[in-house]
């Protein structure tokens, strides 16, 4: 069954007619062509896939895209603004918490989020907001640090 | 050392941004015009003869563009190993028996994913089930169920390379049943030995199968070209040369005829060098439809039906002097490959390999087997061997040290080899910090005053810790097709360079340590280096990103590229400046200067503009290569392990602190530290995150990772089941560089990033041997495994 929806992704309107049966990560990379949103597993364990959905990190893959409807998403091609990155892209590069690369967009759109909330959270804190965030090639280790750096 | 301009720097990643904005094209990614998404049925049986399949319901499926079976590729065989001893034994579809769950049994592609699972569903399979057999223990007895009896023909992939005189020394070793590789390597004399030891020990350990989980998935995309006869493939790999050779065998197609293209790959870790079925069957259906066509399995099938770290039973006897000093080792491996051969008679050289440069071992006997099984294949994994074989090894000689009230650290620094040292095969090492890294570990874990193992229990509380220690050394590439890596560096008007290299970047961070490389020998910043890589058409041959060869292999054929630019710069600049003598010209941030006289100086763009317009038109470009390992002619011999291995061996001393609760028998891992002799940091950053990439591997496959068979049946193929390390798992981490300038090595640089997944895995069982008193002699050490070893439960 088909059903029209209206996505409001990285401040730009999109009005789609898609399979009420689409994942809302389906839509984003299949209809709209933004693939820096990742499937790691299809399965809600992962988090490579996560969005922010009204500015609340979201698994794209266990969300169907209609429930998103009239709603705001940001993926990560929305962070950087006139050819300028977002601070946290930067502190994960520069400290070296990017490898692979496939969970980073996931992991950068979790910082801004917990960032927003809690701008100074305790290393804990960071360890609990990305505990939903899998990570093989860093250990982690480098991406606390790069959130870290971002803490005045 | 420290004069360097980008050399040891801590720059950030060349691919970093792309892959932080969301820019970088993974192969999962790649969507062409008018592609067909294909999906793979698959058995559902461990064992079984294919005694029929009807397609007829799925070809007339709507929307279904092609199905095919075992009987479209009854003669296509390939395989990892493909020697005249060890002949390819995988088919991309099965054509007489399936031999795990998961074997594939047919390929549909269709004109979407779900019109393609829906024509599986209608595919219809009869079978024959046979006996299966899922222990290597039991497979290898007489009387264990066959399973592969079927007769190979054909030259094997090494015959290309000239191997054939080899062929008549092969007899497979029929005393042991579904053997699918040996290896026998011995020194000295063992026996002897062990009589003349003053104590002697034996012991079994066990690992489990492990999982890589690349969070990318696996990912072909194939387009045929009928014109030009030409195939294009998208593939999620570490080896592009390696791929394009097993294609074109399978394919049988000239190499010439297929080019990978670079994409991006979310992670590797040893899982993705293999060919696969899947991405033959993409090329195959492609061919076939004229249609682009792409497969991506999905979680499950990565986990069941890619590759694991192979399970590996361990049976070692040492015998030692009262003093430590090790006299003799009597070493037995034994390895499940799964269904298929897979890396197994790799697996169980490397064993060895990747183990006996650590300690002096004068009197050494080593057998290794792998064995057919029906479960699913297994394949090289971070480390390949090393992290079962360090630990099995490290484990008893802890056992030892406590047997003999000796410790563990003196032990080791009796034994532990040193820089000068030629090994039994030849091999010789030319840097070794392994004391240098042992001291330092131990120091930073604190040894002297957090080991327990002196002091009476005076914490006999709920939670104990305790520290352990182990070793680990690796090599830094290998003669292994395509034997060489080469580079090409090419200048443009502008004075800044292409490199055009064949390695890819898995995330290890490789565009960036090489093109620091570059940068530094040819005298231009690191943001005029441009990268081209990962495509058989536009590169140079290379090694691939696995046998850890690309720091010391790859990093050698780019100093020379560039070195090769840089004197033909230099040239044409001694032309225009009038100097003779080349020695006395300098080449820093893209401008050339006299040494003694600095005023005089001319840009790189001038002096190629003078190389074009005023000598022979040459626009300037580089060339350099390097083997495998020049000193080596081919590769070893896997069964009996002569020949030399590697050209240089990266070391690591590695220790933990745990603290176990004894009431619920979980052990939490507070600290972890790696000391790395790494020859030379090229990037501290990315050294650093090598190491934390494998510490947190290793310290996941020691307490909770483990891929769970029942028959043969995957019962976690999930991140969450599986039970790798999340974040709240990170311990504290100390990590140490030991510089101990490999000579051969790029700016004296070795391998980093695969060896120290192992070390940890024994300094966690000592840690908490040391904090609880208990030896748990099989990994994962879950809390089931301690409670049990306490006599709690
Ligand atoms: S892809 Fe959505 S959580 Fe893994
Ligand atoms: S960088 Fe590879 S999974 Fe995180």
């Amino acid at each position: 069954m088909k059903k029209k929806i209206r996505l409001i992704v990285n401040g730009e309107e999109k009005v789609l007619t898609i399979d009420v049966q689409q994942t809302l990560l389906e839509v984003l990379r299949e209809d709209l062509g933004l693939t820096g949103t990742k499937k790691g597993c299809n399965q809600g364990e992962c988090g490579a896939c996560t969005v922010l959905l009204e500015g609340k990190p979201v698994s794209s893959c266990s969300l169907l895209a209609v429930k998103a409807d009239g709603k705001a998403v940001t993926t990560i091609e929305g962070l950087a603004k006139g050819g300028q990155l977002h601070p946290i892209q930067q502190a994960f590069n520069e400290k070296g918490a990017i490898q692979c690369g496939f969970c980073s967009p996931g992991m950068i759109l979790v910082t801004k989020s917990l960032l927003e909330q809690n701008p100074n959270p305790t290393t804990a804190e960071i360890k609990e907001a990305i505990a939903g965030n899998i990570c093989r090639c860093t250990g982690y280790v480098q991406i606390i640090e790069a959130i870290r750096s971002l803490v005045p | 050392m420290t004069d360097y301009n980008f050399i040891g720097k801590r720059i950030p990643r060349v691919d970093g941004l792309a892959k932080a904005t969301g820019k970088a094209t993974y192969t999962v990614d790649v969507k062409l015009p008018g592609m067909l998404y294909g999906k793979i049925l698959r058995s559902p049986y461990p064992h079984a003869r294919l005694l029929k399949i009807d397609t007829t319901a799925a070809q007339q499926l709507p929307g279904v563009r092609a199905v095919i079976t075992g009987e479209d590729v009854r003669q296509v065989r390939y395989a990892f190993v493909d020697t005249p001893r060890y002949p390819a034994d995988e088919q991309p579809l099965a054509v007489d028996k399936v031999r795990y769950i998961g074997d594939e049994v047919a390929a549909v592609a269709a004109e979407s994913e779900a019109i393609a699972e829906k024509a599986l569903s209608l595919i219809k399979v009869e079978y024959e089930i046979l006996p299966p057999v899922f222990h290597p223990e039991e497979a290898m007895q007489e009387g264990a169920p066959v399973i592969h009896d079927e007769q190979f023909e054909g030259t094997s992939f090494w015959e290309e390379w000239g191997v054939t005189e080899q062929k008549k020394a092969v007899k497979q070793n029929s005393a042991v049943n579904n053997l699918s590789g040996h290896t026998l390597i011995s020194f000295g004399d063992i026996e002897q030995a062990f009589r003349e030891s003053d104590y002697c020990r034996e012991d079994r350990f066990e690992l489990k199968a492990t999982a890589h989980c690349q969070m990318e998935p696996h990912a072909a995309v194939a387009s045929y070209d009928p014109l030009a006869g030409k195939l294009h493939v998208w593939l999620s790999t570490m080896g592009i040369f390696l791929k394009r050779y097993f294609l074109s065998r399978a394919l049988n197609m000239p190499a010439s005829k297929i080019r990978v293209h670079h994409t991006f790959v979310g992670g590797a870790f040893g899982g993705k060098i293999d060919l696969f079925p899947y991405e033959f069957c993409a090329a195959y259906l492609s061919m076939k439809t004229g249609r682009p066509v792409k497969i991506e399995l999905d979680r499950e099938e990565v986990f069941m039906t890619t590759r694991q770290r192979h399970p590996i039973i361990v049976k070692i006897k040492t015998g030692v002097k009262k003093d430590g000093t090790i006299l003799a080792q009597d070493i037995k491996v034994i390895a499940d490959n799964g269904g298929y051969r897979g890396s197994g008679p790799v697996v169980i050289f490397l064993c060895h390999g990747f183990s006996f440069p650590v300690y002096n071992v004068p009197n050494y006997r080593y057998e290794g087997f792998s064995i057919y099984t029906n479960n699913g294949i297994r394949g090289p994994q971070r480390g390949h061997g090393a992290p079962q074989i360090r630990f099995a090894i490290d484990s008893q000689l802890d056992l030892i040290a406590r047997d003999l009230g000796l410790d563990l650290l003196e032990i080791m620094r009796k034994n532990v080899r040193k820089k000068g040292d030629v090994l039994p095969n030849g091999d010789q090492l030319n840097s070794c910090g392994l004391t240098e890294c042992l001291l330092g570990a131990a120091e930073a874990i604190n040894w002297q005053k957090k080991r327990k193992q002196f002091r009476t229990m005076e914490n006999a509380g709920r939670y104990r810790r305790g520290v352990g220690i182990s070793l680990c050394s690796m090599f830094s590439g290998a003669m292994y097709y395509p034997f060489a890596s080469a580079a090409v560096v090419k200048l443009h008007d502008d004075g800044s360079a292409t490199l055009f290299t064949g390695a890819q970047d898995i995330g290890q961070g490789s565009y960036t340590t090489l093109s620091q490389i570059l940068a530094e020998e040819l005298g231009i910043g690191i943001e005029d280096v441009h990268v081209v890589a990962g495509d058989t058409e536009l590169c140079p041959i290379d090694l691939g990103s696995f046998l850890s060869c690309t720091a010391l292999v790859t990093g050698n054929a780019v100093k020379k590229a560039a070195a090769d630019a840089k004197r033909q710069l230099l040239e044409s600049a001694a032309e225009l400046l009038g100097v003779e003598d080349l020695t006395r010209l300098k080449a820093q941030q893209k401008t050339i200067f006299l040494e003694d006289n600095p005023e005089k100086t001319l840009s790189f763009s001038q002096a190629i503009q003078a190389s074009v317009l005023k000598r022979n038109g040459n626009p300037i470009i580089g060339h350099g290569s390097y083997k495998g390992y020049p000193r080596a002619e081919r590769y070893p011999s896997l069964a009996k392990g002569k020949g030399l291995f590697t050209g240089a061996y990266g070391f690591a001393a590695q220790a933990a602190e745990v603290e176990v609760d004894t009431f619920t028998g979980k052990v939490k891992l507070l600290k972890v530290v790696t000391f790395h002799d790494c020859g030379y940091p090229l990037n501290k950053t990315i050294v650093e995150g090598q190491i934390h990439g494998c510490t947190s591997m290793g310290a996941g496959q020691a307490l909770s990772e483990e891929v769970y068979l029942e028959k043969g049946q995957l019962f976690n193929p999930s991140f969450l089941s599986y039970r790798l390390p999340i974040s709240l798992d990170t311990p504290e981490s100390i990590e140490g560089i030991v510089a101990t300038i490999e000579p051969s090595g790029p700016f004296g640089a070795k391998e980093v990033g695969e060896g120290c997944v192992a070390g940890i895995l024994g300094a966690i069982a000592n840690a908490v041997h040391d904090a609880v008193g208990v030896r748990i002699y099989s990994l994962p050490i879950t809390p089931e495994k301690v409670l049990r070893a306490l006599g709690r439960i």
